[in-house]
């Protein structure tokens, strides 16, 4: 009986300083392992970032998790130090997952901002030259009326000359007036035919609507195909290699149409007519420059050449 | 009242013996290598080579290897617990390096797009300067 009394006795005071060792254990290593409030503080920063904390998520739920473990206090050093380290990476690795993403996602509004200041440039590029255009008329006007002053004079003189080789004068004289019409349109003779140039500034900047500025050129056309009934027309839109090649051959095949449409309006049979979008291929000069393509961008009016009136 | 606990004390006499035999055992018995964990950081390093870690995450990469060396010191000395933690460092090196790969390549595709947006305006500014 004493015996058992004095076993129990001591049993109990076994397990008392057992507990007592394991409480002490636990009271002298509450301490978060060295490292792990530096590792926190970064998941916490970036888990605040309203621009970073929906991105990566599952890298950044990861992270959290790794920082957890981190946070664990623990006897075993070295296990420690290793799970700082793992969640110190782990975070950094989430952070540039959705710095990534994040860059990702605003690759959409850089192409829109980058499409808008093309079209601002173009836009701008032709204002400017429609200006320049404006300039340029209003000189060449002036030096027209000199010019076709002097011209009348010569006819006259030549005239006069002609009274006496009467069927020589008749050919020379239709010669002259073909010629004086084409220089009145600003056309050039080419091999071709007799081709006039209509540059983009007689369009609206990007469509295919003719400007009230075109009329001018393109009346004198009309007279000139009054005049000349047996002559085809070839109406060719050219553009610059500015935006996709299928928008250019669509815009190019509008101003040609435009064109055609407006001589169908003044009179001219459509039959003679032809309206050809030829896009971007057509360049008469380079692409690289604002001047170059200002040329590139243009309608071109072919009047054919008759076999008899060729020669 | 004597007799009860001696009875329960000899039941589970052969009880505790065989758990302190089968702890032995396990103790005794050799670790394997982690074999997964060196696998995954072998394969996180592959990766981060194939996107070019070594050009824009040198010294993560250079890491990674580093410490899958030492992981594969450690199977050697037969420390294997040791083995594994080295072997995770490397793959959490590893895969850092990508990632800081990727958010370098990412943002400078950007910086081009900006440059380009900027290089257009400048043009334009620069353009109506010129003319007017």
């Amino acid at each position: 009986m004493n015996i058992s009394t004095s076993s129990s006795f001591t049993r109990t005071l076994v397990v008392l300083a057992v507990s007592t060792a394991i409480l002490s254990a636990c009271a002298t290593a509450p301490m978060k392992p060295a490292g792990s409030a530096e590792v926190r503080a970064k998941l916490s920063q970036l888990q605040s970032n309203p621009d970073l904390a929906n991105r990566a998520s599952v890298a950044i739920k990861d992270a959290d998790a790794a920082v957890r473990a981190a946070e664990t206090p623990r006897q075993d050093e070295p296990l420690a130090r290793h799970l700082v380290f793992m969640a110190d990476r782990k975070v950094d690795t989430a952070r540039a997952l959705a710095e990534t993403s994040l860059a990702e996602s605003q690759r959409t509004q850089l192409a829109e901002q980058r499409e808008t200041a093309r079209l601002d440039a173009r836009t701008h590029e032709a204002d400017t030259a429609k200006l320049q255009a404006a300039v340029a008329r209003a000189d060449g006007a002036e030096q027209k009326l000199d010019a076709e002053k002097s011209r009348a004079d010569a006819d006259a003189a030549r005239a006069n000359a002609a009274s006496s080789q009467l069927q020589a004068s008749e050919q020379q004289q239709r010669a002259a007036d073909l010629q004086k019409q084409i220089d009145g349109m600003n056309a050039k003779v080419t091999e071709r035919g007799v081709v006039l140039t209509l540059g983009d500034v007689l369009f609206t900047s990007g469509q295919a609507s003719l400007q009230p500025s075109a009329a001018g050129n393109l009346n004198k056309l009309v007279t000139f195909l009054a005049n000349y009934p047996d002559r085809t027309v070839m109406v060719e839109g050219h553009t610059d290699s500015v935006g996709t090649e299928d928008y250019n051959q669509g815009l190019s095949q509008r101003r040609a149409e435009a064109v055609k449409s407006y001589l169908v309006g003044q009179g001219v049979g459509p039959i003679r007519l032809t309206a050809l979008g030829k896009g971007e291929a057509g360049a008469v000069a380079s692409n690289d420059s604002p001047d170059g393509r200002q040329q590139n961008r243009r309608v071109e009016v072919v009047i054919s050449n008759p076999p008899a009136a060729a020669r | 009242m004597n007799r009860t606990p001696r009875i329960l004390l000899q039941a589970r006499l052969p009880l505790a013996v065989v758990l302190i035999v089968a702890g032995v055992l396990a103790g005794c018995a050799t670790v394997p290598p982690p074999a997964e964990n060196l696998r995954a950081a072998q394969q996180a390093i592959a990766n981060a080579e194939r996107v070019e870690a070594g050009r824009y995450a040198a010294a993560d990469l250079s890491s990674a290897r580093t410490k899958l060396a030492s992981a594969d010191a450690a199977v050697t000395e037969k420390k294997m617990t040791l083995a594994q933690q080295f072997a995770d460092e490397s793959r959490a090196e590893a895969e850092l390096a990508s990632a800081k790969t990727a958010v370098t390549k990412a943002n400078a595709v950007n910086d081009e797009m900006k440059r380009s947006t900027g290089t257009l305006v400048e043009e334009m500014k620069r353009g109506s300067g010129d003319k007017q």
